[in-house]
Formats: structure tokens, sequence, C-alpha cells
């Protein structure tokens, strides 16, 4: 799992290292490990999470001293308090990490881990469809708008690529990933394999087939294509997802965003030439019984948490410097609790950044003191830090792309310098 | 002849004349259409081959002979007028529960999720204290007890009937050129189930605004799906207000006024108060439709319009609302119907049209002006209607239609000169889709050999023309939608208002590619169990006697019309040699590893003939030349 792979350019070598000419199975695996050209050189790698039904960012980090929201939230307000048996973790004196977040803590301390709070989008719609559909495609005020910001990133990259450049854990591609730049989208990293229920020598034959076939397409954009999915099978043939020993002793949730955590870390490993993964965790829409240190959003923010612990330790030392992590909301929620023990649909949330090569350990963006006439329309956390300000800063310091007139047409702002120059 | 007589005569005259133009308007036997497809080098075959891939799902086994018998005119003009009896169809849509609802049927019938859980909590199945101590699945275990239990139905059976509609009337409509331009015209006007609002009205909005109108002006297509909820909803005009300021003027308004001051208190002025002061919080112009109505819908993005354009047609378009139905009976409107009635809102201007409501008190009365055109000010309901008018009779309108019809129907890069002659048509002929297509079947363009299958099937069209290659009997629609989702092709669930693109490289990618050549051999090793299909019935229940025969023939079969010889003298060497599958056996089992469950690891059995020189063929290896053959580079194309 160590070693680099590359393409194998011969057309002689057809799947699972099987040839027409009969050469034997180790043969083979010497020719291909003879084949094993470096070409991938270390790239950045960003890996985006996006926290579906908009997470409550004043309780994942609570701004703890603010009697307003104290008062507006008698059911759901935590303390720091040390005398407190269970408490908000104190990052800074002002704010409290929720304590299912815990494993957060160390990076926070150790300035891995950067929170912007009070971020969200400038288009103050309610509706998940809507303000998900916005911060994908990167332009607020444009429904229209056909890509999704990280494949117009995906295409920026701007040199040879392998077919796992961007490569999402989700059945479907998410928004974010619409558009012209090849992107793959898949669950089970497993699944990508010529498959049937057919004897293994049959699929053997039909495979080789298939290849033959496609050697000799007509079209040449097909030919292309039919190559390139026969070396990314190659490339892939490798993992083992189901058996797979995370390393540093790490063990991630058995959770779908855990179980893809798991697989974007075995991409990594693998050279596979990965540079923008995305995963999804959802739930966090907690209109009812959201609970405090424990239930619902409890639940959510450990999965979240423990799961990108996990990933990062996973990928170890070798990886971090390469890797940045980054999670987005569609919206926060209303500052006063409603009547079901829940929050309803608000405004700006918060949003995690981890990296070795951030000024972490700092909560970034402008919080002011939660009375109502400090909130949006009397009643949300107002939004101080446009998303976009942040993901463009990512794209720009991490993957070196600086083209915001692609990322994000419309905007024009600053960055809040998280990342040490 | 006397003059009362002569008069007689001329009136009948006259009658007679108009029945024959009356007539004559119908279908006329061919006169309208010119194939020139023999200019193009194409036999009689190969153009009904080249019809049929243009204007069907795929050919069924034999239908090439059917049209060439009944002439491939005449087959095309059947098709234009919807005229094929569709029996089958019917059969197999009988058991269908949701199909023939109407919106206010179904908002009443399917409780939001959140509804759901909502009433399972008020029936105590789930305690609102205990919901966050239960894990998910046993909150999913109690709700789908409490669902079979009350005889619920939920939202995702309305969507699984959706998507199995779409591929019953795909695979066994008879009128393949209607559901064809239902499934370009959903797509040109595309809302999607990612958005919950929507996934009520979707349905109806393909059944009554989309289908009845395909083949119509493209003016009442517009129009229907302006006033559809599924759109309202998607691009959210149902939310857009006139702002307060433009309503200074409005009579509607000064009759508040005056209510107010006489303190007339009843209900009426309390419902009316509430809709105002509701406004005056709310308030708000939602441009999003009028942006896409010119961008997507109508004028195309290099139209010629402006953003000042999109905001004064938001303006023109403000008040074009759904009318409440079940859940969704919004809120200030349905207080304002019950208290005012609907005379009185009609005499105020509002209307109501099936299930769209033009809501005159949130609308902007102001005078606006898109393109050029001037909507002077309390234009109301009718300014809306004259607007879509004016942009569906539009020149850039014409020339972006034009385009998207030949990008379907010709190729993915269809000649300018073909783009204009349609272009023509549709502005000389009101915008009828009908003649547009007449004219472009009527073009030499159109049997060229840059058309000619020039276009790469999207997913659904690879997984209906398989289906109907194979006389497949589809017992469960929704088996294969798994499939379309692998290959990028979630139909109904295409996020962006653009619609799925229309282009070959959209759709080929390396995963979607290795999905395609996967669902070759699912489909063909029939691990989808209710797709059932019979290999020998297809040929008459003649077995093959060896793999080339087999090649040979299902190769024909499945791709009729076409030079199959290079891709037989390709697998042939592969899928006939026994000493090769022997030399892969033994490799496979080299390299195997236990922990794949599929694939290269399954163990064997007897399979392999004992004889080393014959070549091994039974019903597996049929099934996998059929699966290698919709898998193949050639059956991606149409």
């Amino acid at each position: 799992m160590s070693s680099r792979r590359g393409f194998i350019k011969s057309g002689a070598l057809a799947v699972f290292g099987v040839s027409l000419g009969g050469v034997p199975g180790f043969v083979l695996k010497a020719a291909q490990h003879f084949n094993q050209t470096q070409l991938y050189k270390k790239r950045k790698i960003l890996i985006c999470i996006f926290q579906r039904g908009a997470m409550d960012g004043l309780m994942a980090v609570t701004p703890f001293s603010d009697e307003f929201l104290k008062k507006a939230r008698p059911n759901l307000f935590m303390s720091a308090a040390n005398s407190e048996a269970n408490r908000l973790i104190d990052l800074d004196g002002r704010f409290g990490l929720h304590p299912s977040m815990g494993s957060f803590e160390q990076l926070f301390k150790n300035k891995q881990l950067a929170i912007v709070h009070g971020i969200g989008s400038p288009n103050n719609t309610r509706s998940h469809f809507d303000a998900q559909d916005y911060m994908e495609t990167g332009t607020p005020f444009n429904k229209g708008t056909e890509s999704g910001w990280l494949n117009r990133a995906t295409g920026l990259l701007g040199h040879d690529a392998t077919p796992f450049r961007a490569v999402s854990l989700t059945s479907s591609q998410p928004r974010s990933f619409y558009g012209n730049n090849a992107t793959v989208a898949i669950s089970n990293l497993n699944d990508f394999v010529i498959k049937g229920k057919q004897p293994a020598s049959m699929m053997n034959v039909t495979a080789k087939s298939f290849e033959e076939l496609y050697d000799q397409a007509t079209s040449k954009m097909m030919q292309n294509i039919g190559k390139e999915t026969f070396e990314a099978v190659k490339m892939l043939s490798d993992i083992d997802v189901k058996n797979y020993k995370p390393a540093n002793g790490s063990e991630y949730p058995k959770s779908s965003l855990g179980n893809a955590l798991k697989q974007i870390a075995q991409l990594i490993k693998a050279d596979v030439g990965l540079e923008i993964g995305f995963a999804e965790s959802s739930g966090w829409d907690t209109h009812f019984n959201q609970g405090t240190f424990n239930g619902n959003f409890a639940r959510n923010a450990k999965d979240l948490s423990v799961s990108i612990t996990a990933f990062w330790n996973d990928i170890g030392a070798a990886y971090q410097d390469e890797v940045v992590v980054m999670t987005m909301t569609e919206f926060g929620r209303t500052v006063k609790q409603n009547g079901t023990g829940g929050t309803d649909h608000g405004r700006a949330s918060c949003n995690f950044i981890l990296g070795n090569h951030l000024n972490g350990g700092l909560v970034y963006g402008d919080l002011k003191p939660l009375a109502v006439e400090n909130l949006e329309d009397g009643r949300d956390l107002p939004v101080t830090t446009d998303f976009r300000s942040v993901f463009s800063e990512v794209a720009d310091q991490h993957l070196k792309l600086n083209n915001d007139s692609i990322l994000f047409p419309d905007w024009t702002g600053k960055h809040l310098k998280l990342f040490r120059s | 002849m006397n003059p009362k007589k002569f008069l007689l005569f001329s009136v009948l005259f006259v009658c007679v004349i108009q029945a024959f133009l009356f007539y004559s308007d119908k279908p006329k036997q061919n006169n309208e259409f010119h194939f020139p497809y023999q200019a193009q080098g194409l036999t009689e075959r190969q153009a009904a081959a080249h019809l049929l891939s243009r204007f069907t799902f795929g050919a069924t086994p034999g239908q090439i002979d059917e049209v060439v018998k009944m002439g491939l005119e005449s087959w095309f003009n059947q098709q234009l007028q919807v005229a094929f009896k569709e029996d089958t169809l019917q059969q197999r849509l009988s058991d269908f529960q949701f199909i023939n609802l109407t919106n206010t049927e179904i908002a009443k019938m399917f409780p939001r999720p959140a509804k759901l859980l909502k009433m399972a909590a008020e029936d105590g199945v789930i305690s609102r204290d205990s919901i966050d101590l239960l894990s998910k699945d046993e909150v999913k275990v109690r709700l789908d007890s409490y669902i079979k239990e009350k005889n619920i139905h939920t939202q995702s059976e309305l969507i699984k009937e959706l998507i199995n509609q779409k591929i019953i009337r795909a695979t066994y409509s008879n009128n393949q050129l209607q559901e064809v331009l239902t499934d370009f015209w959903f797509n040109h006007f595309n809302v999607a189930l990612t958005k919950p609002q929507v996934v009520l009205f979707t349905l109806v909005y393909e059944r009554d605004a989309i289908r009845p109108n395909v083949l119509g002006k493209f003016n009442d297509l517009l129009s229907a799906t302006s006033q559809s909820p599924a759109m309202l909803a998607f691009l959210d005009n149902f939310t857009s207000f006139g702002d307060n300021d433009s309503l200074q003027n409005s009579r509607f308004r000064k009759r508040i006024e005056e209510e107010r001051m006489n303190r007339f208190e009843n209900k009426v002025d309390t419902a009316v108060n509430n809709q105002f002061k509701n406004r005056k919080s709310k308030s708000g112009i939602n441009e999003n439709y009028a942006r896409e109505l010119m961008e997507l819908h109508t004028l195309g993005v290099d139209g010629g319009y402006t953003q000042v354009d999109v905001t004064q047609a938001a303006r023109v378009l403000s008040g074009w609302s759904i009318y409440p139905m079940g859940e969704l009976a919004g809120g200030q409107i349905s207080k304002l119907i019950e208290s005012l009635g609907e005379e009185k809102l009609k005499e105020r201007g509002f209307v109501k049209n099936g299930d769209f409501f033009f809501v005159q008190s949130r609308h902007d009365v102001k005078q606006k002006k898109v393109l050029g055109n001037i909507y002077p000010e309390n234009g109301g309901y009718q300014e809306g209607v004259d607007l879509l008018s004016m942009l569906a009779h539009h020149p850039s309108t014409a020339k972006f239609i034009s385009k998207k019809l030949a990008v379907r129907f010709v190729s993915d890069n269809p000649p300018q000169s073909l783009v204009d002659k349609m272009s023509k048509t549709f502005l000389d002929k009101d915008g009828d889709i009908k003649q547009m297509l007449i004219t472009m079947v009527n073009a030499s363009e159109f049997w060229s050999k840059s058309s000619v299958r020039q276009k790469t099937k999207s997913p659904f069209e690879l997984v209906i023309s398989s289906l109907r290659a194979l006389k497949a009997d589809v017992i469960i629609p929704f088996q294969v939608f798994r499939q379309l989702d692998k290959m990028g092709h979630k139909i109904y669930y295409y996020q962006a208002p653009t619609g799925f693109p229309d282009r070959a490289d959209y759709w080929i990618n390396t995963g979607a590619l290795m999905n395609r050549m996967n669902f070759g051999i699912a489909i063909a090793s029939k691990q989808m169990p209710a797709v059932k299909f019979d290999l020998l019935k297809l040929n008459n229940n003649h077995e093959p006697e060896n793999i080339e025969q087999a090649l040979r023939i299902y190769a024909q079969l499945l791709m009729p019309e076409r030079d199959v010889e290079s891709t037989i003298k390709r697998l042939l060497p592969l899928l006939n040699d026994p000493a090769l599958q022997r030399k892969l056996l033994n490799t496979a089992d080299s390299i195997k590893r236990g922990n794949k469950e599929e694939g290269i690891s399954m163990e064997l059995d007897d399979l392999f003939a004992k004889d080393e020189q014959m070549p091994i063929f039974n019903h597996n290896s049929l099934a996998q030349v059929v699966g290698i053959i919709i898998g193949s580079p050639e059956f991606q194309r149409r």
C-alpha cells in the first residue's frame, strides 16, 4: 500500500494484470513494479466536509459568557464553569467547545485547528436547499450557475491529472462537483472494478473484452476515457476497504462520515493522485430535542470530530503537511431555542479548518454580544464573514489556485489570514 | 341562378372549402415530408434505423422492418400526431396508484417527513422526550411500523412511482417521440426533487404542464410551466412579493387604509391587515425565476438581456404564486380567500387558474420595462402573460430553442445552417414545435454522416434502449434506477435549473464509463431480478451453436443496421480460445485476494469443458456476449 503506483502505459498489460500473451502472474507483477514511475509528485490535498442540515454554531462553539444567549436558551445553554461536572471546553476564555468535540481540543492547542465564527452566506435564504445550492456553487445570488466551486477548483489545478484527482465519497455527485471537469463520486472504493456475478474466469474475459473494444473505439474520446478507466481500475485494485487497518491506532466511527474519511485516507496513502476530496455529514437540522451534553447534537458533534481526528491521525505525519480539512454548513440556527427543545433556521454558523500550516488555536470572526439589536432580523447571529472569504483563502493558500474570478466570480473581499505566512 | 340560390351555393361552397382546409390541416399523407436520406448515401433501412435512433429510446427487435413497411414519412407523421395505440402501456400503468391524482389530492395524501414525525409523536409512537435517546435505526423501525399500521402514504412512495412511470413510459410507449420530447422539455424546464417543496408537485408538472404541450406551441409550454406549482416552488417565484413602496398607489392598499380609518373591525379587516403586516416584514422580489426564465427557458444566456431586464421581469411576475392546498395552506393567503371569498378576490384582480394563484396584493403595480417593452402600471395578471408571450416569440428564443433541439436530435455540434432553418420555422409558425421537427427532418443535415450515430446515449437512453432491445418485461422499474444513479443520471434529481447537459463529454467519464460496462454485465446476467427477458426467444428460440454465431446474431439484434464485423473480429479470439480462458483462470487464481466478494475472486465450478479443444459455450456465455455488447462503445452511441 505504501508503494507509489503510476499509470501502466503498456497496452499489453490487461485488467487485473493478465496479458494476452499468457505471461504468468508473478512475471506480470514484476513488470508492473518496474513500470511504476513516480508520476505523482506530492500534491496538496483539500478535504471538504459538508454538514447538511445547518449546524448550530452557537452550540458547537459557544460564547459562554454571553448573558443574552443564556437567557435565550434556558434549556440548551451549557456553562464552561469549572464547578460543573459537565462543561464546555474553554478555548480562550470567551468561546467554549462542545464537550463531544473533545478530540478537537488538542488540535486547537497545537494551533493546527482554526475556527471561524459568524460565517455564512450573504444571501439570507433560510431554505436548506437554496443555501446549500448557493454555497456549493459559490455564487450566492445565482441559481443558474451550472458548476460547483470544487469542480471549478479542479479545473484550475492545472497539471496532468489522474482519474482520482477529485473524489466524492458519496453515492451521487454533490452539487459542489457538478461541472465540466471529470470527477468521481463513489461511496465504496471496492465498487470501482468491472464486476458481475459470473465466475471469475468469465469476468476476466469480459473485462479484457471491454478493454479491447474501448481500445478500438471509433470515438477518440471514448477511447481515451476507456483507457483512463482501465488504468483507474488497476490503480485501485490494491485498496481493500473492508480489511483496512488505520495507522497510529486510529479508530473511525462506524458512521457514513467515518467510513468516507477512512476511504479518503486510503486514497491518500495509495498515492493515486487525489487532490480534492468530499464527504458529507448529516442530521444537523435540530428542530426537536437538540439536547445539550447528550442527545442529537452531541451525537453528531462527536461523529464529526472523532471522524476528522481519526482521519488526521491515520494519515499521520507523512501526509499531514499536504492536507487541509475544511467543514462547511449552509447556515446556522436561531439564537433563541424554540418550543420543541430545538432551534430553527438562522443565519451564521461556524466552521473548522485543520492543517499544519494554519495559524490555528484561534477563533476568527466577529461576534458581538447577542443582544436583540445586534441580531439579524432580531433573531439570528448575523453573518460577519462571507463563506467565500474562507473558501477562497483555503483555495489560494493551500491549493495555490489564486483565481477568485473563476471560483467566486461575484466576490470581492478580504481573507482572514488563517494561514501562517 | 337567382341571387338567393347563389348566396346559398356560395355559403355551401365556402363550407366545403373550409372543411377541406380543416381536414388538410390534419395529417396529410406525407406531403409535408421529403426525407433526403438517399442523397446522403443512406439506404432505406439505414434511414429507418437513424430515424428510430433519434425519435425513440431505441429500436425494438423488428422495428426497422415495421417502419420500412409503414413508410418512413408515415411513421414519423404518426409519431407527430401521437396516433399510436397504447394498449401495452395502459396495461403496464394500470396498477399505478398515484399517477392520476391532482396536486391538491397529493398534498393532502403525503405528509412531509417532519409532519410524519409529529404525527407519530402525537400518537405516542415516539415520545418527544425519548427521541434523542433512541438510535436513528430504532426511530426508523418505529416509524415504519407506524406508517404501515396507519396506512399512511409516504413521499418516498410517491417518488418511487414517479420514477417508475417514467421508466415504464419510455420503455413501452408506442408514441415514443412524445416520451422523448417529454424527457427533453422536462429537462429544459428542469425542477428537482432535491428541493423538498418540489417533491409533491413534480408528477403533475410532468403530466399536465409538460407532456400535453411537447408537440404544441412553445408559448403554451412556457406558460404551462410558469404557472405550475413545481416551477413556482423550484425557482421561488411563489415567495416573490412586490416591494411596499410600489404599493403606495394600489387601490387595494387604499382600501385597507380606508377600512382602518373607519375602524371597521371585522374578520375581513383583520385578515387583510395581517396580510399587509406580514408583507411588511417579509417583502421582497425574488429574481430567481425571472432570471432563469430568460437565461435557460427562452432567450439563452447571450440572448441580449441585462440585469435590469431580469429585475423588471421579476417585478412583472411578482404575485405569481400557488393556490393554497393541503399542508401548504400558505397561512395568510388561505385566510384571505376564506374571509373575502373567491368572487370578491376576482373582482380585485386575483386570478385562480387551477393550482396557480395570482395574488394581486403581492404584485408590484408600478410601471415596468423589459427589453424595451413597457408594461404600464396596474397591469395586474395580464402583464405577466404578455411578458411570457413576448419572450416566447423573441428571435433569441427561436435561435436558442432551435439549437437545443438540434443538439438533442442531430449532434452535439449541429450545423448552423440547420439551426437557422429551424429558427425561421419557429418565427414563421408561431413557435410550433411540430413544424420545427418537420423542418429538421426534411433537411439534408439531419441525414448527413456527421449526424448518423454521432450522439452518445445518456445513461437513461442506454438503459431504456437495452430494455427495448431485449424486449424486457420490467416488473419493478425501480431496480434500474440505482443503475442510472451509478452512471451519473439520477433522473428527477438534477439540482441545477439547467437540467442535465446534453453532450457526450458530460456523460462519459472514468467512473461513469466503468458503470456502463457493469450495467451491461448486470442486465445481461439478470442481476436485476425483476427485469425479465428471454435471450433465446429473441432469436426465435434458436440456440447459437458457438460463440461466433452468438456474437454475430446478438450484435445484429441489439445494433441493427450497423457494421459489427470489427467488433466481432476483435472479440472472437478472446471469447473463443479455451487455452486463453484457462490461462486467465490460472492468473485469476494466482492474483486472487480473499477479500473481494465479487468479481475476480469467485470460486470456480466445472464450467470448463473437459475437452481442451472445445470452446466453452453455455447460457452463461450467452449472457456474457450480450453483456459485452451492451457495455461496448458502439452500443453507447445512437
